[in-house]
């Protein structure tokens, strides 16, 4: 009785403290995560203005509104993703549901799985060498694009497969069973039910690439443009290149303190709104999969 | 409409040996004539890699009939019902030797179709495994596969098949709702419908109510007795294969050690080893 009571105690108190350590340090996290988002809000909102979001810029860069930045991050962000999802996926699909399952394709996950932490300097160089100088796309929209696209491979594959792993063989029984051929079955269940998954994979890629500075100053990034990109080989302006050349090498560097907050602002909403996207859609997917 | 193939036309064909049918194991023996073979197998041996599952199996199973599998754990059964509808031409690794026909005609000789093959011999598995759709497209799966979709077409494949599957009442006014959202024994019988839809000549059940509630397994033993189609159940529950089947085929370790009508094997069993299993003794 007493050594059961005495027990208890303790679990109890070892217990509390556990919980009290994890919401510490959680509090502690959102702390230092909202304390950021403050500081930049408080930095940057004063900038924020309908001239800010859709006027060119003025007199270097000091006045006037970050326009062809912005529509130059949407465009690299998207266009990587219309070279990383069809690649990723397709490898993805290729994995999971045809690859003879053996060393050779563990080989290839852990170097997906690798590819995925290679900085994205190195990716931007290589998008240099390959892109810009020997394909002669020079430093273009298309450059920056194919670039980033690889570089959000290895993260749209891994999700991607990931999810489709995660659909319940029983699924593909059903379906061959039923006269349907490999590749039916591939469409029109698996890919179904995995979709949402492998979406909330692409989704927080597309938020990476937006975010990328490196990788897009070596290939497609210009200080300045007087008009929108209207070709794929037109160099174009991006939020994070424009952050850093305010904030390095601009005119009044801390004259533009106010427009470089405010274009981190712009940027974190982007990021945070792709975020928040993936983070709906993998929640309707958890609600709307019993299986 | 669907593949109209599915006349049941007595073969007048003299079977060799088949025990007396007669064994009234309470059965709506609609179809109570002296048995045709639907599925013949001949020494059959199966490997998966270098382990041999099974061992020279050769059986004739009946038309028409309810025709239990039973035997312990890892002997060999539901390998065996896969070979029936070619479900392990997607293992990688796996060998057969031996012959298995259906109606006459070899399923694994070079002029074998094996899709066809398996819209012909429809499957349920043992946890329900409806698809994340609707009721009304989870039965339409098939049919769609070979090429119908006419909505006039389908709407009548799909109550068609529901009411052989018994849950016409229970469903007929969500057809539109998530077979997701059906309960356990409801999901088991969309997928009995689903296969059914594809109006196959015979249906290989392989432990279809070990994932039920006693409800759900009684009313999938209801359909099962009354379906009077040509079934094969693999079964771990020897009352259910007694309440339910004509013949029982009892499997040990890769081999067919007896099989016979229910009823005899259940009550005066040849082999010793069949004894031991349907009394307890190991298994
Ligand atoms: N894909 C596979 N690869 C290798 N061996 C397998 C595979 N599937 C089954 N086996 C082996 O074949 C033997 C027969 O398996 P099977 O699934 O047919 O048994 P079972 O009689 O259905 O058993 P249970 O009643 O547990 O379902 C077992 O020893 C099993 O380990
Ligand atoms: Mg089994």
């Amino acid at each position: 009785m007493f050594l059961l009571g005495y027990s208890k105690e303790a679990r109890k108190r070892r217990d509390q403290l556990a919980t009290g350590v994890i919401v510490a340090l959680a509090g502690f996290i959102l702390l230092v995560l909202a304390s950021l988002l403050i500081y930049i809000c408080v930095q940057g909102i004063s900038a924020i203005n309908w001239e800010f979001l859709s006027q060119f810029p003025r007199e270097s860069m000091t006045k006037g509104g970050i326009l062809p930045a912005i529509v130059g991050t949407l465009y690299l962000a998207l266009g990587s993703m219309v070279i990383s999802i069809p690649l990723g996926f397709g490898a993805a699909i290729y994995l999971s549901e045809y690859a003879k399952q053996g060393p050779l394709v563990s080989v290839i996950r852990l170097g997906v799985a690798n590819l995925a932490g290679v900085p994205s300097v190195v990716f931007g160089l290589f998008g240099l060498s390959l892109f810009v100088t020997t394909f002669g796309f020079g430093r273009s929209l298309l450059s920056g694009c194919l670039t980033l696209g690889l570089l959000t491979l290895p993260t749209v594959t891994a999700a991607a497969e990931e999810a489709l792993r995660q659909t319940p063989g029983s699924f593909r029984e059903a379906a061959l069973a039923l006269g349907a051929n490999r590749f039916q079955a591939i469409r029109q269940v698996i890919l179904p039910a995995a979709l949402p998954g492998m979406l909330t994979g692409a989704i927080l890629a597309l938020g990476r690439a937006a975010g990328e500075t490196a990788p897009i100053s070596l290939t497609s990034a210009t200080a300045y443009s007087p008009s929108l990109p209207d070709s794929p080989f037109n160099e174009a302006m991006a939020l994070t290149t424009h952050i850093y050349n305010l904030a390095t090498n601009g005119a009044n560097i801390a004259g533009t303190r106010p427009q470089q907050f405010g274009t981190s602002l712009v940027l974190m909403a982007i990021v945070l709104g792709l975020s928040l996207a993936a983070v709906i859609l993998r929640a309707r997917l958890r609600r709307s999969r019993k299986w | 409409m669907v593949a109209e193939q599915n006349g049941f036309e007595a073969a007048p064909n003299g079977q060799g040996g088949g025990a007396g049918q007669g064994d009234g194991a309470g059965q709506g023996g609609d179809a109570g004539q002296g048995g045709e073979v639907i599925i013949k197998a001949d020494n059959v041996s199966f490997f998966y890699g270098q382990f041999q599952a099974l061992k020279n199996i050769s059986v004739d199973i009946m038309a028409d009939e309810v025709t239990a599998f039973i035997g312990p754990s890892g002997c060999g059964k539901s390998t065996f019902l896969k070979l029936l509808n070619r479900m392990h031409d997607f293992v990688p690794g796996t060998r057969l030797a031996g012959e298995i026909q259906i109606r006459g005609t070899s399923i694994y000789g070079p002029e074998a179709d094996p899709v066809d093959i398996r819209r012909r011999v429809g499957m349920v598995f043992q946890r329900p495994n409806p698809f994340p759709k609707s009721i009304y497209d989870n039965i339409c799966y098939g049919p769609r596969l070979v090429g119908v979709n006419r909505k006039a077409d389908l709407d009548q494949v799909v109550e068609r098949a529901l009411k052989a599957a018994a849950l016409w009442d229970d469903v007929k006014d969500k057809l539109g709702k998530s077979a997701l959202d059906l309960s356990g024994g409801q999901q088991q019988r969309v997928c009995i419908a689903r296969a059914l839809a594809l109006e196959p000549e015979i249906l290989l059940m392989d432990e279809p109510t070990s994932a039920l509630d006693p409800i759900a397994t009684s009313k999938v033993e209801d359909w099962i007795r009354g379906a009077g189609m040509s079934i094969v159940i693999v079964t771990h529950n020897m009352q259910q294969a007694a309440r339910i089947s004509d013949r029982t085929a009892f499997f040990y370790m890769g081999q067919l050690i007896e099989f016979g009508p229910t009823l005899e094997l259940f009550t005066s069993p040849k082999e010793e080893r069949t004894e031991n299993y349907i009394t307890g003794r190991f298994g």
